[in-house]
């Protein structure tokens, strides 16, 4: 998959070649061309991205070449909170916005029910209660971080509980909690905690270190660089808040959505918040989307409403990716309405734009997303409210955003 | 004394809730207002990350009834709130309704007091009235 157009012009002095390197392939844009191409996992990224594009890039000098990263998958969180509404929500939503990945959430009085995770955590949050009140943790806390395989843990609850578990969790770090005294949420310790985290792991990763070999500028997250173009968009397209973005890929999904959606009790100061769903891709992720899909009660009417059956699980073809990919917006749209009670509910009904951007523009059409988008309005909400259909077929966000933050720096 | 209170479903009655509010900080109690449109588990969960002794909860628009018989079954999965008193008041019934049916049946769905149509500060008379005979703090 590839669209590109070669140009001749040599050494373009002060403009940015902007490189994002996603888990199921990459793009390339010059200040006229945009490139996409699937990764080859036989060879180093460095190596394939040479391959690939290594003319284009000889092009431009190290310093004006910008690199960003969703490849290494952004880093896992495992959290620890004592409910779902406030000390796990908060940890999550940082988490989040900050480009960390949430492995498993845990509530902590029923910690002992919780199976060992086997992988390696890059970071458990520990979370819970208000300053004033204390004594909520024990050692059954210590002993399952006891038993678990992580490369860092940070405490973000009760002013209380930090002393004794300082002195039971190994290599505890003490950060001031995220809940204020009224109950709201505080974002910013935590935040640049783990925005550092994700800065030293992306620097840390091998196949991504020797990405410094052709860049001088540090290499950031994605979705990051994504939350940069949000505020811009509305002067770029023609969409009117509050909007939805769907960056629907190989491996993850990713959300970011205006703050005016939420009837929330996170008060936060960004117009913009971002979810990811880790199991909803097409490539890599495909197998868990047709699970999510087998357990969603309107599935199987949206596939018939699409004119295909089941069997279409099975198939691998570009009809199938293309059945995957419209089953992938649905199940998204369900997460984020009252039918899923998952961490965050959007008002959808007082949504005005659904952006789209990431692979899927590439393979559906308009009327594709349309009918599924209207369908899930039908059934789910019951409403034939209409919100209006943006493509980003040539990646313009993700251009405008790594632009935009080149030129803050 | 903490106090979790708020308008529970999908209610938006808020004007009691801010007269709520007022009086419960005038009464001395330390108030966690959760506001209008708020899920029966939000408030539980609000108790437990504050470790609040009292709930408060208020209904205005009549559907009080369908939350109410999920509050035993609810708070029984939780592990800290044994000791939490519960409170309910508002209209609680679509319609007028008459205490006499009303007040057994919230008492039965799990609420220590019941104030079906009571003006607030005679509530909150109740309340201190209730603390001081059953909780030795
Ligand atoms: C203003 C109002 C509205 C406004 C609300 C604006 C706002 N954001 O607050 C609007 C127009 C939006 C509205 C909408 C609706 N409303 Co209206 N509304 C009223 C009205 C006229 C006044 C409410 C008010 O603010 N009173 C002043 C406050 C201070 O008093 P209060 O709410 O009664 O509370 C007192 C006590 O109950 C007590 N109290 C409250 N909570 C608690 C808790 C405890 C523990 C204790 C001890 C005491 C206590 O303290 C207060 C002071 O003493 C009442 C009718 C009335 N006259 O009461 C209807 C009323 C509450 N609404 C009603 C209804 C049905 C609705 C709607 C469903 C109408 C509709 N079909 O769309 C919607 C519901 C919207 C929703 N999702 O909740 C009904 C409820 C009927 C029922 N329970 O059987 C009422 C009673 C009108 C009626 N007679 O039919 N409403």
């Amino acid at each position: 998959m590839s669209s590109t157009s070669e140009t001749n012009t040599k050494s373009q002095n002060n403009e940015n070649l902007l490189i994002d390197i996603g888990s199921t392939y990459f793009k390339v844009s010059t200040p006229d061309s945009i490139e996409q191409h699937f990764r080859d996992f036989n060879k180093l990224i460095l190596d394939d991205l040479m391959h690939k594009c290594g003319n284009t890039i000889e092009r431009f000098d190290a310093k004006d070449i910008r690199i960003c990263s969703s490849a290494n998958g952004g880093l896992s969180a495992l959290i620890i909170g004592l409910t779902q509404s406030y000390s796990l929500k908060y940890a999550t939503n940082i988490a989040y916005n900050s480009g960390i990945n949430i492995i498993d959430s845990i509530v902590f009085q029923n910690i002992e029910d919780y199976s060992i995770p086997s992988d390696l955590i890059d970071v458990v949050i520990v979370v819970g209660a208000i300053d004033s009140h204390g004594n909520v943790f024990d050692n059954r806390l210590s002993d399952y971080i006891a038993k678990l395989n992580y490369s860092n843990v940070v405490y973000v609850g009760n002013a209380k509980d930090a002393s004794i578990l300082e002195s039971s969790v190994n290599r505890l770090v003490v950060l001031p909690n995220i809940i204020d005294n009224r109950l709201h949420i505080v974002e910013a310790p935590l935040k640049e905690y783990l925005t550092n985290l994700y800065q030293q792991d992306i620097e840390g990763k091998e196949d991504i270190k020797h990405l410094y070999d052709i860049t001088g500028n540090q290499i950031f997250s994605t979705p990051f660089v994504v939350n940069k173009a949000l505020p811009l968009l509305q002067t770029s397209f023609s969409i009117t808040d509050p909007f939805i973005l769907l960056d629907i890929g190989g491996a993850t999904t990713d959300v970011h959505y205006s703050k005016d959606l939420v009837t929330d009790n996170i008060v936060t100061e960004h117009g913009h918040d971002r979810i990811v769903f880790k199991k909803l891709g097409v490539f890599k992720s495909r197998q868990s989307l047709i699970f999510t899909a087998e357990k969603n009660e309107y599935a199987y009417e949206l596939l018939m409403h699409l004119k295909v059956t089941e069997k279409i699980y099975e198939e691998q073809s570009e009809r199938a990716t293309k059945i995957l990919m419209q089953l992938a917006i649905f199940l998204v749209l369900c997460e984020m309405s009252h039918y899923r009670n998952s961490n965050v509910t959007l008002k959808l009904l007082s949504m005005n734009s659904i952006v789209f951007t990431g692979g899927i523009t590439k393979v559906l059409k308009k009327e594709d997303i349309q009918t599924v988008v209207t369908f899930f309005y039908r059934k789910l909400l019951n409403s034939d409210h209409k919100p209006a259909t943006v493509i980003d077929i040539n990646y313009d966000i993700w251009t405008l955003g790594a632009r935009q933050h080149a030129t803050c720096q | 004394m903490k106090v979790v209170t708020g308008v529970i479903g999908n209610d938006i009655h808020v004007v009691a809730n801010r007269l709520m509010d007022l009086s419960l900080n005038a009464r001395g109690y330390e108030v966690f207002n959760l506001g209008v449109n708020t899920y029966l588990e939000e408030f539980f969960d609000a108790a437990v990350e504050t470790g609040a002794e009292i709930l408060l909860i208020s209904s205005l628009n009549g559907e009080a009834e369908g939350w109410g018989r999920e509050v035993k079954l609810l708070k029984a999965k939780y592990k800290s709130l044994d000791n939490l008193t519960m409170m309910i008041g508002g209209n609680l019934t679509v319609g007028s309704g008459n205490a006499e049916d009303i007040v057994p049946r919230f008492k039965n769905y799990g609420f220590d007091l019941v104030c079906h149509q009571v003006d607030l500060n005679t509530g909150l008379d109740m309340l201190e009235e209730y603390m001081r005979e059953n909780k030795h703090s």
